[in-house]
């Protein structure tokens, strides 16, 4: 097409006018770099809209140039359709457009060490917790065991003084013989419901596979009274013996273990006479 | 920078200042032209608010993308006028969108009220333009100027042949032409 017939055409026009879409703008844009006479004639439509917008021209809000040039300092900047090319020849500072996904980031690794620290924490404490519930589980088992021993002691207790505070019961103190000066035992004998305890056990430890046995004496004749237990912890113990109905004293003598028919009447240990 | 007086300096030396991506530069580019790109976005998106959002998105852009303007294929108010317009032709489209039809009958006749508000005293006025353009014509300059609308599409919307609608255009701006030119 002839210049003269392009311009006259009236799509310098149209183009001043913006209404061309991007295709026929670039080929104005061709024509005009190729043509002065085209170039001249679309700077002169181009100009007449200018001053067309100028007519319109309208003061905005002074703030707004403040909020403007803040925004070109910060170097804040959109992307356009124009010069995406643009900006690898300028290439923008760091902290722009990053800058969201930055602190996203950053904020990420923060949780991540958070949660991490946090579960150690947790774990620390669950550990913490087994321990001490453990230790209560012990502790808690010692004091149930404790408790028993304590009732078990209370029953023996009560017992005792029962025997003791009932008058039926008839203290014989047996007193060691010669050979065995430091030796005693407290006999509490019921005559009436053939009941004996002894008490307060004073005998050395027998020698292994030997024991002590009690007799009750009636006209010269003994009488197995039943063995004498020795065991720790019952030192403060009332002990039962078999039930006899008549004596006139009782004795200690060391058997072998089981006891014997007879006492061994070289091995007396203490002996004492029931008072009428 | 706030204080200097408004100062007019050569467009070349303002382009290579803003091409060496000298801010002081814009200062003096949003003195000298703010308010007639905020004119012609406020023509458009006709809403004071929603113009003062788009010419702040403009200037942005304008300094943004500084280095795809060409001073060889046209004159720098002419390119920065056209980010604005795109600017504010995406902004009434994707708003119009919502609420089409209803807005589709209203004649374009809002803009009447912001006509002279820039008006200086070395410029023709509106009243002129309007008496020196036949209505037929103000209007296809207006719906491509202001409405973003392609020739085609106002060929299509308003039932004028596309021929027309070129002849318009031409005759009208070569109107103004001879009405600006006269004067200056």
């Amino acid at each position: 097409m002839h210049n003269e017939d392009y311009i006259a055409s009236g799509v310098l026009e149209l183009y001043a006018a913006g209404a061309l879409d991007a295709a026929e703008r670039m080929e104005v844009e061709r024509m005009a770099a190729e043509s002065p006479e085209v170039r001249a004639a679309l700077l002169d439509a181009c100009e007449v809209m200018e001053q067309y917008a100028m007519l319109h021209a309208a003061q905005p809000n002074p703030a707004l140039k403040d909020k403007v040039m803040a925004r070109i300092q910060q170097g804040q900047r959109v992307s356009t359709e124009e010069g995406p090319e643009a900006w690898a020849l300028y290439p923008e500072p760091e902290e722009q457009g990053s800058g969201p996904y930055k602190w996203m980031f950053a904020a990420s690794i923060v949780l991540f060490l958070l949660s991490g620290f946090m579960s150690l924490r947790f774990y620390q404490n669950w550990q913490d917790a087994e321990t001490r519930l453990a230790q209560a589980l012990a502790s808690e088992q010692q004091l149930a065991q404790t408790y028993q021993t304590a009732a078990y002691s209370l029953d023996q207790q009560e017992q005792m003084l029962r025997v003791l505070r009932d008058e039926s019961y008839q203290p014989v103190r047996l007193q060691g013989v010669e050979a065995h000066p430091e030796a005693k035992v407290l006999v509490y004998w019921n005559p009436e419901e053939e009941k004996v305890y002894i008490d307060a056990v004073q005998l050395p430890a027998p020698p292994a596979g030997k024991q002590y046995q009690l007799w009750a004496l009636l006209d010269g004749k003994p009488i197995d009274a039943g063995l004498i237990s020795l065991e720790r912890g019952q030192e403060t113990a009332m002990q039962q013996m078999k039930g006899i109905k008549n004596a006139q004293a009782f004795a200690v003598t060391l058997e072998p273990v089981g006891g014997s028919a007879n006492p061994t009447l070289e091995q007396l240990y203490v002996m004492g006479e029931v008072k009428s | 920078m706030q204080n200097q007086p408004i100062k007019n300096i050569p467009e070349e030396e303002l382009v290579a200042r803003l091409r060496a991506q000298d801010a002081s530069a814009m200062s003096v580019l949003y003195d000298m032209y703010s308010p007639a790109l905020f004119g012609v976005v406020l023509q458009i998106v006709k809403e004071e608010e929603t113009a003062e959002d788009v010419l702040q998105e403009a200037f942005v852009k304008i300094w943004g993308s500084f280095q795809s303007y060409d001073a060889a294929k046209g004159r720098l108010f002419t390119w920065m006028i056209n980010v604005c317009r795109n600017l504010a032709i995406d902004k009434i489209r994707s708003k119009q969108y919502r609420v089409n039809q209803k807005t589709r009958e209203i004649p374009a006749s809002p803009r009447a009220l912001y006509g002279a508000v820039g008006f200086k005293p070395e410029h023709i006025g509106v009243r002129e333009v309007t008496e020196t353009l036949s209505p037929e014509q103000k209007q296809i300059i207006d719906l491509m100027y202001f409405e973003g609308m392609t020739q085609s599409e106002i060929a299509e919307e308003y039932n004028i042949p596309l021929g027309t609608v070129k002849t318009r255009a031409r005759s009208a701006i070569k109107a103004l032409g001879k009405l600006f030119k006269g004067r200056a």
